[in-house]
């Protein structure tokens, strides 16, 4: 039996009937993590750590002791996440050498419910792509085909969960950073509503959008992850939401009769690709024969939602990245004249290419004779944004849309012009705008064997009703196989 | 299209303490305008009805006690500094002796 291809919920209940220990798993995952390391999913991995954690997990558990949902389970964690005494990068030469004093409030909610933390994903640098190229520590490549990118930024931690080194991870999600390698590596990613993870110890790109969610290879898992590291962070994160976390995995509904689904025009224009438009009205129609009501909804100002966004995540990201100086923590430049060429040279050579671009974008929006024209503006164009969903879930329960307009691109393909890049968030830059919670689903292939990826939208705190219709899809498609 | 003069990049590098060579600024120059162009699309939607006060959480204020707690050791935090000494962070002069 190969268990390394099992999804989170068969090895736990593996793992529960004693068919195999934890140690055992976590071995295997570190050789599986060894054969595939031409991927470059990982920065680091936490042998020593991992094993240590499963060995107790298997004691606890020969012991007759409570275990913890997800007991025993390995899973990985992108490099942004704090890890008390592990390197947390974010991908970036300026941390390469940073060690975690602390423990981000989500990877504490994994290790208190008993799971086996393996390592640290790879990323674009501090979380600012969408094809993992950016990474200081060389690209990722899409364990579907290694020409392809595997999207970004959470490039990583979509490909280890493709690539069978673990069951679940953690990524993170400013403007589609979970959903778009979802899409383009074919597993299953959700960014949840704003506030519903605590942000705690996960370094900060633009922190009224960025959200940490989950990448699994079924939607159940991906439910019952959420589950474990959801909740209010009173002490810690002021932005984290005081809402009842659901038991989202008993709550799976096992039909969608009824259910309405909002469609919006603006999601399915020219722009977008001929395999993936026809794959997405294939899954429309499936979702109609079994009984969803399909709702046209308009979302008028969509296309100019991306613009708002690289407005306001670069003018949070320049505000945020102040703090590398090359003094407290991080890269410090060799052979420096006094405290300010410290600063200049510290961050000059430390930073990559697209984080300077942002952070200079940033300052530019931010200035004096621009803040009203630029940040200003984009904050009213979130507005008016939030009011579009929120007039257009007055009439349905979900709304359905791809992921991405296109299927995974090459390696090299776009990395000389950001502005082709920009256009690959097109459909999941609105969501983080509008704070609402969605998830990207494997629902076709190209051509060239190429995931496709279909976007679930609900309203804020209705992770519920994606998780339903995903599930829906999901079970039904695979009988059908 | 969007314009922006060289000076101008310059200023915004300084003021992002970045460092660039000319060669890179010239094609930040192209890159930049473009980028520009983009994120200019903002200005076709009317945002005249918008009242950007009432963008606020609907959280509420939360109290609590001015306490003393444990925090992270000096030891644990210092370990990340480039350079270090006697507990503090060690950085280059920053005030002539005999200054202000």
């Amino acid at each position: 039996m190969d268990f390394l291809k099992l999804s989170l919920f068969e090895i736990k209940q593996k793992l529960e009937s004693n068919e195999i220990t934890s140690e055992e798993l976590t071995k295997m995952c570190f050789n599986q993590i060894k054969a595939t390391q031409k991927l470059n999913a990982l920065v680091s991995t936490c042998e020593e750590f991992a094993l240590s954690t499963a060995k107790k997990v298997d004691q606890k558990r020969k012991n007759g002791e409570k275990l913890g949902a997800l007991a025993g389970v390995p899973v990985i964690i992108k490099d942004n996440i704090n890890l008390e005494g592990t390197r947390t990068t974010c991908a970036s030469k300026f941390l390469e050498n940073f060690v975690s004093p602390y423990t981000a409030t989500c990877a504490q909610k994994l290790l208190d419910a008993d799971a086996v933390i393996l390592g640290k994903a790879n990323m674009d640098e501090f979380a600012m792509g969408s094809s993992n190229e950016n990474s200081a520590f060389g690209p990722v490549l899409n364990p579907v085909n290694q020409d392809y990118v595997p999207g970004g930024s959470s490039g990583g931690s979509a490909t280890c969960v493709k690539a069978n080194q673990c069951f679940a991870s953690l990524g993170t999600d400013t403007g589609g950073s979970i959903r778009e390698p979802a899409s383009f590596c074919g597993v299953v990613g959700l960014k949840p509503t704003y506030g519903r993870v605590s942000r705690f110890g996960v370094v900060a790109f633009a922190s009224s959008l960025d959200q940490v969610g989950v990448f699994s290879r079924t939607v159940k898992d991906n439910a019952l992850m959420l589950q474990v590291i959801s909740g209010e962070d009173q002490e810690h994160d002021m932005t984290s939401a005081k809402m009842p976390v659901p038991n989202f995995v008993e709550n799976l509904k096992t039909d969608i009769k009824g259910m309405k689904i909002g469609v919006a025009k603006q999601f399915f224009d020219d722009k977008l690709n001929s395999e993936v438009k026809q794959s997405l009205e294939n899954a429309l129609k499936f979702f109609e024969q079994n009984g969803a009501i399909l709702v046209d909804v308009n979302l008028p100002s969509l296309d100019v939602a991306s613009s708002a966004y690289y407005i306001i995540s670069s003018a949070e990201a320049t505000s945020n990245l102040a703090r590398f100086d090359g003094v407290k923590y991080g890269f410090q430049a060799q052979n420096f004249d006094g405290i300010i060429d410290l600063y200049f040279k510290s961050r000059t050579q430390g930073f990559g290419p697209e984080v300077k671009r942002r952070i200079m974008l940033g300052n530019y929006v931010l200035s004096s004779g621009y803040f009203d024209a630029y940040y200003r503006k984009a904050k009213r164009v979130q507005k008016i944004i939030q009011q579009e969903f929120a007039e257009a879930f007055e009439k349905c329960d979900v709304m359905i849309c791809p992921t991405v307009a296109t299927t995974a691109f090459k390696l090299g393909e776009k990395t000389d012009d950001p502005v082709a890049m920009y256009l690959s968030d097109i459909f999941t830059v609105p969501i983080n705008l509008a704070k609402l919670p969605a998830m990207s689903i494997p629902c076709g292939q190209d051509k060239k064997g190429l995931p496709i990826g279909m976007q679930i939208i609900a309203k804020q705190w209705n992770e519920q009703a994606i998780f339903d219709v995903a599930n829906f899809f999901e079970q039904s498609t695979k009988e059908a196989k | 299209m969007a314009k922006i003069e060289l000076e101008e990049v310059k200023k915004l590098a300084k003021l992002s303490r970045l460092e660039f060579s000319d060669k890179e600024l010239e094609s930040f120059v192209a890159e930049f305008e473009k980028t520009l162009e983009y994120v200019n699309k903002i200005n076709s939607v009317d945002t005249s009805s918008v009242d950007l006060k009432e963008d606020t959480l609907d959280a509420e204020n939360e109290l609590r006690q001015d306490e003393i707690e444990k925090s992270y050791s000096q030891e644990q935090i210092i370990k990340n500094a480039p350079q270090s000494e006697d507990g503090a962070f060690l950085v280059p002069t920053t005030v002539e002796e005999g200054g202000a």
